[in-house]
Protein backbone atom coordinates (compact mmCIF):
# COMPACT_ATOMS: atom_id res chain seq x y z
CA UNK A 1 0.00 0.00 0.00
CA UNK A 2 2.95 2.44 0.76
CA UNK A 3 4.39 1.34 -2.39
CA UNK A 4 1.49 2.48 -4.63
CA UNK A 5 1.16 5.82 -2.78
CA UNK A 6 4.82 6.15 -3.13
CA UNK A 7 4.53 5.89 -7.02
CA UNK A 8 1.22 7.64 -6.86
CA UNK A 9 2.57 10.54 -4.80
CA UNK A 10 5.64 9.57 -7.20
CA UNK A 11 3.23 10.20 -10.24
CA UNK A 12 1.81 13.39 -9.22
CA UNK A 13 5.35 15.06 -7.88
CA UNK A 14 5.94 14.56 -12.13
CA UNK A 15 2.93 15.95 -13.02
CA UNK A 16 3.40 18.91 -10.81
CA UNK A 17 7.28 19.46 -12.02
CA UNK A 18 6.20 19.23 -15.38
CA UNK A 19 3.27 22.19 -14.78
CA UNK A 20 6.31 24.25 -12.95
CA UNK A 21 8.65 23.40 -15.85
CA UNK A 22 6.19 24.59 -18.39
CA UNK A 23 4.28 26.62 -16.19
CA UNK A 24 1.02 25.93 -17.80
CA UNK A 25 -1.53 24.56 -16.62
CA UNK A 26 -3.02 23.08 -19.53
CA UNK A 27 0.02 20.86 -20.46
CA UNK A 28 -0.26 19.57 -16.95
CA UNK A 29 -3.80 18.65 -17.88
CA UNK A 30 -2.84 17.38 -20.83
CA UNK A 31 -5.12 19.62 -23.31
CA UNK A 32 -3.07 20.43 -26.40
CA UNK A 33 -4.89 22.12 -28.91
CA UNK A 34 -4.11 20.56 -31.70
CA UNK A 35 -4.99 17.39 -30.06
CA UNK A 36 -7.97 18.98 -29.31
CA UNK A 37 -8.69 20.59 -32.70
CA UNK A 38 -8.41 17.00 -34.47
CA UNK A 39 -10.59 15.42 -31.06
CA UNK A 40 -13.46 18.11 -32.14
CA UNK A 41 -12.77 17.63 -35.96
CA UNK A 42 -13.06 13.56 -35.56
CA UNK A 43 -16.11 13.95 -33.65
CA UNK A 44 -17.96 16.16 -36.09
CA UNK A 45 -16.68 13.85 -38.83
CA UNK A 46 -18.27 10.94 -37.12
CA UNK A 47 -21.34 12.89 -36.38
CA UNK A 48 -22.36 13.67 -40.15
CA UNK A 49 -21.32 10.25 -40.93
CA UNK A 50 -23.68 8.84 -38.69
CA UNK A 51 -25.89 11.46 -39.36
CA UNK A 52 -25.77 10.85 -43.13
CA UNK A 53 -25.55 7.21 -43.85
CA UNK A 54 -26.82 5.39 -40.16
CA UNK A 55 -29.48 7.37 -38.26
CA UNK A 56 -31.52 8.27 -41.11
CA UNK A 57 -31.98 4.09 -42.02
CA UNK A 58 -32.60 3.29 -38.07
CA UNK A 59 -35.02 6.55 -37.49
CA UNK A 60 -36.98 5.53 -40.34
CA UNK A 61 -37.33 1.90 -38.82
CA UNK A 62 -37.84 3.07 -35.31
CA UNK A 63 -41.10 5.30 -36.81
CA UNK A 64 -42.03 2.65 -38.97
CA UNK A 65 -42.05 -0.15 -36.64
CA UNK A 66 -43.86 3.22 -34.13
CA UNK A 67 -46.47 3.38 -36.70
CA UNK A 68 -46.82 -0.20 -36.97
CA UNK A 69 -47.63 -0.30 -33.29
CA UNK A 70 -49.85 2.30 -33.40
CA UNK A 71 -51.93 0.93 -36.67
CA UNK A 72 -51.95 -2.50 -34.53
CA UNK A 73 -53.21 -0.89 -31.17
CA UNK A 74 -55.83 1.09 -33.04
CA UNK A 75 -56.73 -1.92 -34.83
CA UNK A 76 -57.40 -3.95 -31.97
CA UNK A 77 -58.74 -1.00 -30.06
CA UNK A 78 -61.10 -1.20 -33.43
CA UNK A 79 -61.38 -4.93 -32.99
CA UNK A 80 -62.58 -4.35 -29.29
CA UNK A 81 -65.06 -1.98 -30.45
CA UNK A 82 -66.18 -4.12 -32.91
CA UNK A 83 -66.07 -6.96 -30.50
CA UNK A 84 -68.33 -5.04 -28.00
CA UNK A 85 -70.71 -3.78 -30.45
CA UNK A 86 -71.44 -7.28 -32.10
CA UNK A 87 -71.71 -8.46 -28.03
CA UNK A 88 -74.38 -6.28 -27.38
CA UNK A 89 -76.07 -6.72 -30.70
CA UNK A 90 -75.84 -11.01 -29.60
CA UNK A 91 -77.12 -9.69 -26.44
CA UNK A 92 -79.92 -7.85 -27.91
CA UNK A 93 -80.87 -10.63 -30.45
CA UNK A 94 -80.61 -13.39 -27.26
CA UNK A 95 -83.09 -11.44 -25.26
CA UNK A 96 -85.47 -10.89 -28.32
CA UNK A 97 -84.93 -14.58 -29.30
CA UNK A 98 -85.74 -15.54 -25.49
CA UNK A 99 -88.97 -13.11 -25.09
CA UNK A 100 -90.11 -14.74 -28.59
CA UNK A 101 -89.68 -18.04 -27.04
CA UNK A 102 -91.31 -17.31 -23.94
CA UNK A 103 -94.11 -15.91 -26.17
CA UNK A 104 -94.31 -19.12 -28.15
CA UNK A 105 -93.78 -21.38 -25.25
CA UNK A 106 -96.80 -19.75 -23.55
CA UNK A 107 -98.68 -19.88 -26.39
CA UNK A 108 -97.96 -23.77 -26.89
CA UNK A 109 -99.04 -24.09 -23.38
CA UNK A 110 -102.33 -22.55 -24.12
CA UNK A 111 -102.88 -24.21 -27.32
CA UNK A 112 -102.21 -27.27 -25.54
CA UNK A 113 -104.18 -26.51 -22.45
CA UNK A 114 -106.87 -25.88 -25.09
CA UNK A 115 -106.43 -29.23 -27.21
CA UNK A 116 -106.54 -30.91 -24.01
CA UNK A 117 -109.61 -29.51 -22.42
CA UNK A 118 -111.56 -29.66 -26.07
CA UNK A 119 -110.16 -33.72 -25.97
CA UNK A 120 -111.26 -34.37 -22.90
CA UNK A 121 -114.48 -32.67 -23.49
CA UNK A 122 -115.10 -35.22 -26.48
CA UNK A 123 -114.03 -38.23 -24.52
CA UNK A 124 -116.49 -37.35 -22.31
CA UNK A 125 -119.14 -36.44 -24.69
CA UNK A 126 -118.41 -39.50 -26.71
CA UNK A 127 -118.48 -41.68 -23.26
CA UNK A 128 -121.51 -40.26 -22.75
CA UNK A 129 -122.94 -41.27 -25.73
CA UNK A 130 -121.47 -44.41 -25.69
CA UNK A 131 -122.93 -45.16 -21.86
CA UNK A 132 -126.60 -43.64 -23.40
CA UNK A 133 -126.65 -46.24 -26.44
CA UNK A 134 -125.50 -48.60 -24.18
CA UNK A 135 -128.19 -48.23 -21.58
CA UNK A 136 -131.17 -47.20 -24.47
CA UNK A 137 -129.51 -50.58 -26.03
CA UNK A 138 -129.78 -52.78 -22.71
CA UNK A 139 -133.59 -51.17 -21.94
CA UNK A 140 -134.80 -52.05 -24.76
CA UNK A 141 -133.39 -55.51 -24.74
CA UNK A 142 -135.04 -56.14 -21.09
CA UNK A 143 -138.55 -54.90 -22.31
CA UNK A 144 -137.74 -57.38 -25.16
CA UNK A 145 -136.62 -60.17 -22.95
CA UNK A 146 -139.81 -59.22 -20.50
CA UNK A 147 -142.52 -59.35 -23.71
CA UNK A 148 -140.71 -62.81 -24.90
CA UNK A 149 -141.20 -64.09 -20.81
CA UNK A 150 -144.27 -62.33 -20.51
CA UNK A 151 -145.54 -63.96 -24.17
CA UNK A 152 -143.75 -67.66 -22.84
CA UNK A 153 -145.62 -67.25 -19.28
CA UNK A 154 -148.60 -66.84 -20.94
CA UNK A 155 -148.28 -69.70 -23.08
CA UNK A 156 -146.90 -71.68 -20.12
CA UNK A 157 -150.13 -70.97 -18.04
CA UNK A 158 -152.37 -71.57 -20.76
CA UNK A 159 -151.32 -74.78 -21.45
CA UNK A 160 -150.64 -75.82 -17.81
CA UNK A 161 -154.57 -74.67 -17.55
CA UNK A 162 -155.72 -76.51 -20.65
CA UNK A 163 -154.35 -79.29 -19.03
CA UNK A 164 -155.66 -78.95 -15.59
CA UNK A 165 -159.10 -77.42 -15.97
CA UNK A 166 -159.50 -79.52 -19.41
CA UNK A 167 -161.27 -77.65 -22.49
CA UNK A 168 -164.32 -76.42 -20.84
CA UNK A 169 -162.75 -72.92 -21.45
CA UNK A 170 -162.74 -71.68 -24.77
CA UNK A 171 -159.26 -69.40 -26.52
CA UNK A 172 -160.90 -66.44 -25.10
CA UNK A 173 -161.72 -66.70 -21.70
CA UNK A 174 -158.58 -68.58 -21.70
CA UNK A 175 -156.79 -65.85 -22.39
CA UNK A 176 -158.70 -63.59 -20.19
CA UNK A 177 -158.11 -65.02 -16.94
CA UNK A 178 -154.48 -65.92 -17.47
CA UNK A 179 -153.72 -61.96 -17.94
CA UNK A 180 -155.89 -61.04 -15.01
CA UNK A 181 -153.82 -64.25 -13.04
CA UNK A 182 -150.76 -62.41 -13.98
CA UNK A 183 -151.63 -59.32 -13.83
CA UNK A 184 -152.65 -60.29 -9.94
CA UNK A 185 -149.40 -62.20 -9.70
CA UNK A 186 -147.32 -59.06 -10.89
CA UNK A 187 -149.13 -56.44 -8.70
CA UNK A 188 -148.21 -58.55 -5.87
CA UNK A 189 -144.80 -58.65 -7.24
CA UNK B 1 9.11 -10.15 -4.00
CA UNK B 2 5.14 -10.62 -5.72
CA UNK B 3 4.24 -7.57 -4.44
CA UNK B 4 7.27 -5.68 -5.37
CA UNK B 5 6.41 -6.74 -9.23
CA UNK B 6 2.53 -6.51 -8.76
CA UNK B 7 3.90 -2.81 -8.01
CA UNK B 8 5.69 -2.55 -11.26
CA UNK B 9 2.90 -2.12 -13.73
CA UNK B 10 1.06 0.64 -12.00
CA UNK B 11 1.44 3.76 -13.99
CA UNK B 12 -0.93 6.64 -13.52
CA UNK B 13 -0.48 10.04 -15.56
CA UNK B 14 -3.10 12.20 -16.19
CA UNK B 15 -2.00 13.45 -19.83
CA UNK B 16 -2.13 11.03 -22.67
CA UNK B 17 0.73 9.37 -23.82
CA UNK B 18 2.02 10.03 -27.29
CA UNK B 19 2.80 6.75 -29.31
CA UNK B 20 4.19 8.42 -32.47
CA UNK B 21 3.58 11.12 -34.86
CA UNK B 22 1.97 11.72 -38.19
CA UNK B 23 3.60 14.60 -39.10
CA UNK B 24 3.17 17.49 -36.71
CA UNK B 25 -0.10 15.57 -35.53
CA UNK B 26 0.66 13.55 -32.32
CA UNK B 27 -0.79 10.32 -32.00
CA UNK B 28 -1.74 9.20 -28.49
CA UNK B 29 -2.72 5.88 -26.64
CA UNK B 30 -6.26 7.14 -26.12
CA UNK B 31 -6.33 8.18 -29.67
CA UNK B 32 -5.61 4.79 -30.37
CA UNK B 33 -8.34 3.12 -28.41
CA UNK B 34 -10.69 5.41 -29.49
CA UNK B 35 -9.88 5.00 -33.37
CA UNK B 36 -10.47 1.37 -32.67
CA UNK B 37 -13.55 1.96 -30.46
CA UNK B 38 -14.75 4.48 -33.12
CA UNK B 39 -14.32 1.62 -36.00
CA UNK B 40 -16.33 -0.69 -33.86
CA UNK B 41 -19.15 1.43 -33.34
CA UNK B 42 -19.63 1.78 -36.73
CA UNK B 43 -19.00 -1.20 -38.15
CA UNK B 44 -22.16 -2.23 -35.50
CA UNK B 45 -24.06 -0.18 -36.75
CA UNK B 46 -23.47 -0.66 -40.30
CA UNK B 47 -23.99 -4.05 -40.37
CA UNK B 48 -27.51 -2.97 -38.61
CA UNK B 49 -28.17 -0.40 -41.43
CA UNK B 50 -27.43 -3.52 -43.79
CA UNK B 51 -29.68 -5.70 -41.97
CA UNK B 52 -32.47 -3.15 -41.32
CA UNK B 53 -32.49 -2.39 -45.35
CA UNK B 54 -32.73 -5.95 -45.91
CA UNK B 55 -35.58 -6.51 -43.48
CA UNK B 56 -33.32 -9.30 -42.01
CA UNK B 57 -31.66 -9.14 -38.78
CA UNK B 58 -29.40 -10.90 -36.19
CA UNK B 59 -28.03 -11.10 -33.15
CA UNK B 60 -26.35 -8.21 -33.08
CA UNK B 61 -28.51 -5.63 -35.33
CA UNK B 62 -31.11 -6.77 -33.09
CA UNK B 63 -29.14 -5.70 -30.21
CA UNK B 64 -28.41 -2.53 -31.38
CA UNK B 65 -31.51 -2.01 -33.35
CA UNK B 66 -33.14 -2.49 -29.19
CA UNK B 67 -30.55 0.43 -27.64
CA UNK B 68 -31.10 2.48 -30.64
CA UNK B 69 -34.84 2.61 -30.09
CA UNK B 70 -34.18 3.38 -26.66
CA UNK B 71 -32.10 6.53 -26.65
CA UNK B 72 -34.16 7.81 -30.01
CA UNK B 73 -37.32 7.15 -27.85
CA UNK B 74 -35.91 9.08 -24.98
CA UNK B 75 -34.73 11.84 -26.92
CA UNK B 76 -38.58 12.87 -27.17
CA UNK B 77 -39.15 11.82 -23.51
CA UNK B 78 -36.95 14.96 -22.69
CA UNK B 79 -37.29 17.30 -25.17
CA UNK B 80 -41.14 18.01 -25.27
CA UNK B 81 -40.90 19.64 -28.67
CA UNK B 82 -41.11 17.29 -31.81
CA UNK B 83 -39.32 19.40 -34.21
CA UNK B 84 -36.36 19.81 -31.70
CA UNK B 85 -36.53 16.75 -30.62
CA UNK B 86 -35.57 15.06 -34.11
CA UNK B 87 -33.22 18.17 -34.79
CA UNK B 88 -31.00 17.02 -31.86
CA UNK B 89 -31.30 13.44 -31.52
CA UNK B 90 -28.48 12.41 -34.14
CA UNK B 91 -25.74 14.82 -32.10
CA UNK B 92 -27.38 13.31 -28.86
CA UNK B 93 -27.49 9.87 -29.60
CA UNK B 94 -23.56 10.18 -31.18
CA UNK B 95 -22.59 11.58 -28.24
CA UNK B 96 -23.95 8.73 -25.96
CA UNK B 97 -22.57 5.82 -28.35
CA UNK B 98 -19.62 7.53 -28.62
CA UNK B 99 -18.85 7.83 -24.87
CA UNK B 100 -20.33 4.39 -24.23
CA UNK B 101 -18.46 2.79 -26.41
CA UNK B 102 -15.02 4.40 -25.89
CA UNK B 103 -15.38 4.23 -22.18
CA UNK B 104 -16.00 0.64 -22.46
CA UNK B 105 -12.91 -0.17 -24.95
CA UNK B 106 -10.81 1.20 -21.79
CA UNK B 107 -11.98 -1.27 -19.62
CA UNK B 108 -11.04 -3.96 -21.97
CA UNK B 109 -8.57 -6.39 -19.86
CA UNK B 110 -5.09 -5.99 -21.62
CA UNK B 111 -5.98 -2.82 -22.35
CA UNK B 112 -3.80 -1.38 -19.76
CA UNK B 113 -0.92 -3.52 -19.20
CA UNK B 114 0.79 -3.61 -22.10
CA UNK B 115 3.05 -0.64 -22.48
CA UNK B 116 4.81 0.93 -25.32
CA UNK B 117 7.87 2.81 -23.63
CA UNK B 118 6.76 4.82 -20.56
CA UNK B 119 3.15 4.59 -20.78
CA UNK B 120 0.44 1.97 -21.72
CA UNK B 121 -0.09 1.48 -25.23
CA UNK B 122 -3.80 1.75 -25.38
CA UNK B 123 -5.64 3.94 -23.04
CA UNK B 124 -9.26 4.93 -22.96
CA UNK B 125 -10.38 7.98 -24.90
CA UNK B 126 -12.66 9.27 -21.88
CA UNK B 127 -9.55 9.65 -20.10
CA UNK B 128 -8.02 11.75 -22.50
CA UNK B 129 -9.33 16.02 -21.65
CA UNK B 130 -8.75 17.13 -25.05
CA UNK B 131 -11.67 14.49 -26.16
CA UNK B 132 -14.02 15.45 -23.38
CA UNK B 133 -13.63 18.92 -23.90
CA UNK B 134 -14.43 18.56 -27.56
CA UNK B 135 -17.46 16.93 -26.60
CA UNK B 136 -18.05 19.58 -24.26
CA UNK B 137 -17.73 22.25 -26.63
CA UNK B 138 -19.61 20.49 -29.62
CA UNK B 139 -22.44 20.10 -27.19
CA UNK B 140 -22.85 23.57 -25.46
CA UNK B 141 -22.23 24.80 -29.07
CA UNK B 142 -24.99 23.15 -30.60
CA UNK B 143 -27.07 24.25 -27.46
CA UNK B 144 -26.29 28.06 -28.57
CA UNK B 145 -26.71 27.23 -32.07
CA UNK B 146 -30.70 26.21 -31.63
CA UNK B 147 -31.10 28.68 -28.53
CA UNK B 148 -30.58 30.99 -31.66
CA UNK B 149 -32.21 29.58 -34.31
CA UNK B 150 -35.27 29.57 -32.04
CA UNK B 151 -34.61 32.83 -30.16
CA UNK B 152 -32.52 34.80 -32.81
CA UNK B 153 -29.09 36.29 -32.68
CA UNK B 154 -30.36 39.17 -30.68
CA UNK B 155 -32.87 37.29 -28.57
CA UNK B 156 -30.38 34.69 -27.32
CA UNK B 157 -27.99 37.55 -26.38
CA UNK B 158 -30.86 38.78 -24.20
CA UNK B 159 -30.90 36.01 -22.10
CA UNK B 160 -27.39 36.82 -20.49
CA UNK B 161 -26.55 40.20 -21.62
CA UNK B 162 -29.58 42.71 -19.55
CA UNK B 163 -29.70 46.46 -19.63
CA UNK B 164 -28.36 46.82 -15.83
CA UNK B 165 -30.30 50.57 -15.45
CA UNK B 166 -33.63 49.22 -16.64
CA UNK B 167 -33.25 45.90 -14.74
CA UNK B 168 -30.34 45.63 -12.59
CA UNK B 169 -31.44 42.38 -10.60
CA UNK B 170 -32.11 40.57 -14.44
CA UNK B 171 -28.75 42.11 -15.52
CA UNK B 172 -27.14 40.30 -12.46
CA UNK B 173 -28.88 36.82 -13.44
CA UNK B 174 -27.72 37.36 -17.24
CA UNK B 175 -24.42 37.44 -15.86
CA UNK B 176 -25.01 34.29 -13.49
CA UNK B 177 -26.70 32.67 -16.89
CA UNK B 178 -23.06 33.31 -18.96
CA UNK B 179 -21.65 32.39 -16.05
CA UNK B 180 -23.46 28.94 -16.06
CA UNK B 181 -23.27 28.57 -19.34
CA UNK B 182 -19.49 28.34 -18.60
CA UNK B 183 -19.44 25.82 -15.50
CA UNK B 184 -21.53 23.84 -17.39
CA UNK B 185 -19.55 23.16 -20.52
CA UNK B 186 -16.49 22.53 -17.84
CA UNK B 187 -18.38 20.39 -15.71
CA UNK B 188 -19.57 18.32 -19.09
CA UNK B 189 -15.93 18.00 -19.75
CA UNK B 190 -14.49 17.43 -16.22
CA UNK B 191 -17.09 15.14 -14.94
CA UNK B 192 -16.40 12.65 -17.82
CA UNK B 193 -13.34 12.83 -17.70
CA UNK B 194 -12.94 12.21 -14.23
CA UNK B 195 -15.38 9.76 -13.97
CA UNK B 196 -12.77 7.72 -16.88
CA UNK B 197 -9.63 9.23 -14.90
CA UNK B 198 -10.78 7.73 -11.40
CA UNK B 199 -12.47 4.33 -12.99
CA UNK B 200 -8.64 3.76 -14.65
CA UNK B 201 -7.02 4.50 -11.77
CA UNK B 202 -9.20 2.54 -9.27
CA UNK B 203 -9.00 -0.63 -12.11
CA UNK B 204 -4.95 -0.22 -11.52
CA UNK B 205 -5.14 0.12 -7.78
CA UNK B 206 -7.25 -2.93 -7.60
CA UNK B 207 -5.10 -5.07 -9.83
CA UNK B 208 -1.63 -3.52 -7.79
CA UNK B 209 -3.50 -4.44 -4.64
CA UNK B 210 -4.73 -7.80 -5.42
CA UNK B 211 -1.54 -9.04 -6.95
CA UNK B 212 -2.18 -13.09 -8.09
CA UNK B 213 -5.88 -12.46 -6.95
CA UNK B 214 -6.53 -9.70 -9.37
CA UNK B 215 -8.13 -12.13 -11.56
CA UNK B 216 -10.74 -12.78 -9.01
CA UNK B 217 -11.55 -9.05 -7.78
CA UNK B 218 -11.22 -7.21 -11.21
CA UNK B 219 -14.16 -8.66 -12.82
CA UNK B 220 -16.13 -7.26 -10.19
CA UNK B 221 -14.81 -3.90 -10.65
CA UNK B 222 -15.43 -4.49 -14.56
CA UNK B 223 -18.86 -4.91 -14.13
CA UNK B 224 -19.12 -1.65 -11.52
CA UNK B 225 -17.08 0.60 -14.49
CA UNK B 226 -18.95 -0.68 -17.21
CA UNK B 227 -22.21 0.48 -15.06
CA UNK B 228 -20.64 3.93 -14.61
CA UNK B 229 -19.72 4.19 -18.51
CA UNK B 230 -23.28 3.56 -19.26
CA UNK B 231 -24.37 6.42 -16.32
CA UNK B 232 -21.55 8.81 -17.97
CA UNK B 233 -22.45 8.50 -21.58
CA UNK B 234 -26.62 8.56 -20.59
CA UNK B 235 -25.57 11.67 -18.41
CA UNK B 236 -23.64 13.91 -21.35
CA UNK B 237 -26.35 12.66 -23.68
CA UNK B 238 -29.13 13.83 -21.19
CA UNK B 239 -27.71 17.15 -20.12
CA UNK B 240 -26.89 17.61 -23.60
CA UNK B 241 -30.64 17.45 -24.56
CA UNK B 242 -31.82 19.23 -21.18
CA UNK B 243 -29.50 21.87 -21.86
CA UNK B 244 -30.77 22.11 -25.55
CA UNK B 245 -34.57 22.14 -24.37
CA UNK B 246 -33.90 24.48 -21.48
CA UNK B 247 -32.45 27.06 -23.61
CA UNK B 248 -34.63 26.73 -26.42
CA UNK B 249 -37.59 26.62 -23.57
CA UNK B 250 -38.52 30.25 -22.85
CA UNK B 251 -36.51 33.38 -21.51
CA UNK B 252 -37.00 32.07 -17.93
CA UNK B 253 -37.06 28.67 -18.58
CA UNK B 254 -32.59 29.33 -18.86
CA UNK B 255 -32.51 29.92 -15.04
CA UNK B 256 -33.99 26.83 -14.32
CA UNK B 257 -31.49 23.91 -12.73
CA UNK B 258 -30.18 21.20 -15.01
CA UNK B 259 -30.81 18.59 -13.07
CA UNK B 260 -34.56 19.86 -12.51
CA UNK B 261 -36.17 17.90 -15.91
CA UNK B 262 -39.57 16.73 -14.00
CA UNK B 263 -39.80 20.98 -14.11
CA UNK B 264 -38.33 21.31 -17.69
CA UNK B 265 -40.51 19.43 -18.61
CA UNK B 266 -43.78 21.32 -17.94
CA UNK B 267 -42.34 24.35 -19.71
CA UNK B 268 -43.92 24.49 -22.88
CA UNK B 269 -41.08 24.45 -25.82
CA UNK B 270 -41.49 27.86 -27.94
CA UNK B 271 -41.33 28.12 -31.47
Amino acid sequence: MHTILTNFATAEATGHAAEEASGNVLDSLGIDPKLFVFQLIAFLLLLWLLNKYVFPVLMKAVDERQKTIDESLQAAHDAEKQAAEAEAKIEAMLKKARGEAADIVTTAKDEAGALVTKAEERSKAQAQRIVDDAQSTIAKEVIAARKALHNETIELVAQATEKVVGKTLDGKIDNKLIEASLNHSGDKA
Amino acid sequence: MNHFFAMQSVHISLPTETIFHIGPLPVTNTMLLGGLGVAILLALFFHTVRQVKRGTRTRVSSLVQWAFEGMYGAVYDIVPDRKMARSIAPLALTIFFTVLITYWMGIVPGVGPVHWGEGPLLRGLPTDLNFTLALAVISMVAVQYYAIKVHGLFGNMGRYLINPIKNPIGAFEGFLELIGELSRLIALCLRLFGNAFAGEVLLVIVAAMSSYFASVTLPFFFAFELFIGFIQAYVFYVLTLIFASLATASHGGGHSSAHDTAQHKEVPAST
